[in-house]
């Protein structure tokens, strides 16, 4: 197998640079995943960030992970064509070795209020989704990708979920960032093994792994369940490095692994001790499961065919579905009153299938949705 | 990768006068060169994962 870089996200956070720098001092961070979308309230970024940026981005080791764009937003929003702006900026003043963004569209008055939610597996979806992707890509002229998603309504969904980002992402032969916290969410919420899961994933789509840590909730919708949330502040769980070691020599095409957390997990010595030894721990793994004399893979996740953007694919139905559904969760005291809200939307009897909905999930989309929404 | 002594340097000096920097918070931040009045409790980003 090629060689397979070991990578943090690494994003203009004391706490994440802190807890980056012994890695950093010592050689071991081999590339770096970059929230490239995610400075829009810094006005000035300092000289030193740009000089690191620059550091890996020379070396073609930095990677863009966008946040905001709102991939499946059935109306095609001024934000969506902002943000193309300045991923286009973006990618001329840094060279990334691919862009990626997030499943799902966000919910919330605007682009940085608001979760990102699942949406109905449609061929209206499916055309809209395209439509972005081909988008991202003019605007960077880069391999693209999607990251799988941590959070599902169903069981139903959560089986459909690989192969319909395969579909998606065909026209821009793009790659899937298959994040395995995501998947471990989707094995402990549903009970699904995974071996029946991967199975379910084109894995020669993958091109990066993500793995972090997360937490477990209670559910009052259902008592006898706790939840596994994606929240990103806690070490990665040995269940997480299991999967990890389970699915490299699955995945031929495999560039980068990427340690995720969030600063706001990493605000004591012990947690920066816990993110060291976990960095560790994953680059043994990577060392295990690929030959580190090689060369990384090539690119070659680049559209096969030209593709036309002339017209912008939308859906207002979809999009007053999707306005609907955000206002239920953010304003619903709980979950009897979302379920009410629900049945008496237009989502009701809908490719939105919300009769199939997990009750522990709906409880979830809600706490998510107001987590966010300030 | 290996950086430069003199980025991980800046880096150093970055982070220990800028201890407010986070990636994406929801309340306003303050310019990187401003000196900071008090350490934000911030969340974090909500699609790096589904938090």
């Amino acid at each position: 197998m090629p060689k397979v870089l070991s990578a943090v996200a690494c994003n203009l956070d004391a706490n994440i640079l802190a807890a980056c720098l012994p890695l950093m001092e010592e050689s071991r961070i081999e590339a770096i995943e970059w929230s490239f979308d995610a400075l829009y309230k810094v006005k000035e970024v300092p000289a030193w960030f740009q000089e690191l940026l620059t550091a890996f981005s020379d070396e073609n080791r930095l990677i863009g992970h966008g946040v905001f764009f709102s991939l499946f937003s059935g109306k095609w929003l001024p934000e969506q064509e902002n943000w193309l702006k300045h991923l286009s900026q973006t990618a001329n003043a840094f060279q990334f070795d691919h862009i990626t963004e997030h499943f799902g569209f966000m919910t919330g008055k605007d682009f940085h209020h608001g979760a990102p939610l699942n949406i109905p597996y449609t061929a209206t979806t499916l055309n809209i989704g395209r439509d972005r992707l081909k988008r991202i890509y003019e605007a960077c002229k880069r391999p693209v990708g999607l990251e799988n998603l941590a959070f599902s309504y169903s069981l139903d969904e959560v089986k459909r979920h690989g192969a319909f980002l395969e579909q998606l992402l065909e026209p821009v032969n793009g790659f899937i960032i298959l994040d395995l916290h995501n998947l471990y969410c989707q094995l402990r919420n549903f009970d699904v093994t995974f071996e029946e899961m991967i199975a379910l994933y084109p894995l020669d789509r993958v091109r990066e792994i993500h793995i972090s840590g997360g937490s477990w909730e209670d559910s009052v919708a259902t008592p006898s369940r706790t939840i596994r949330r994606d929240t990103h502040d806690d070490a990665v769980p040995a269940e997480v490095f299991q999967l990890l070691e389970m699915t490299i020599p699955r995945c031929p095409q495999l560039k980068y692994v990427v340690m995720e957390q969030l600063g706001n997990g990493l605000e004591t010595a012990e947690s920066k001790q816990y993110f060291y030894n976990d960095f560790l721990r994953m680059q043994e793994i990577i060392q295990q499961h690929s030959d580190q004399t090689a060369s990384p893979v090539t690119d070659h996740f680049l559209p096969l065919l030209s593709f036309s953007t002339d017209t912008i694919v939308e859906d207002m139905t979809l999009y007053q579905q999707q306005l609907e559904l955000s206002a239920i969760f953010e304003s619903a005291a709980s979950y009897d009153e979302a379920i009410q809200a629900l049945s008496a939307s237009s989502l009701a009897n809908s490719d939105w299938r919300i009769e199939q909905w997990e009750p522990h999930m709906i409880e979830t989309a809600i706490k998510i949705s107001q987590k966010w929404m300030k | 990768m290996k950086l430069s002594k003199s980025l991980i340097s800046a880096i150093l000096i970055g982070i220990a006068i800028q201890t407010t920097l986070v990636s994406c918070g929801k309340d306003e931040q303050p310019k990187p060169q401003e000196k900071p009045k008090q350490t934000q409790a911030l969340d974090g980003c909500p699609a790096c994962g589904m938090g």
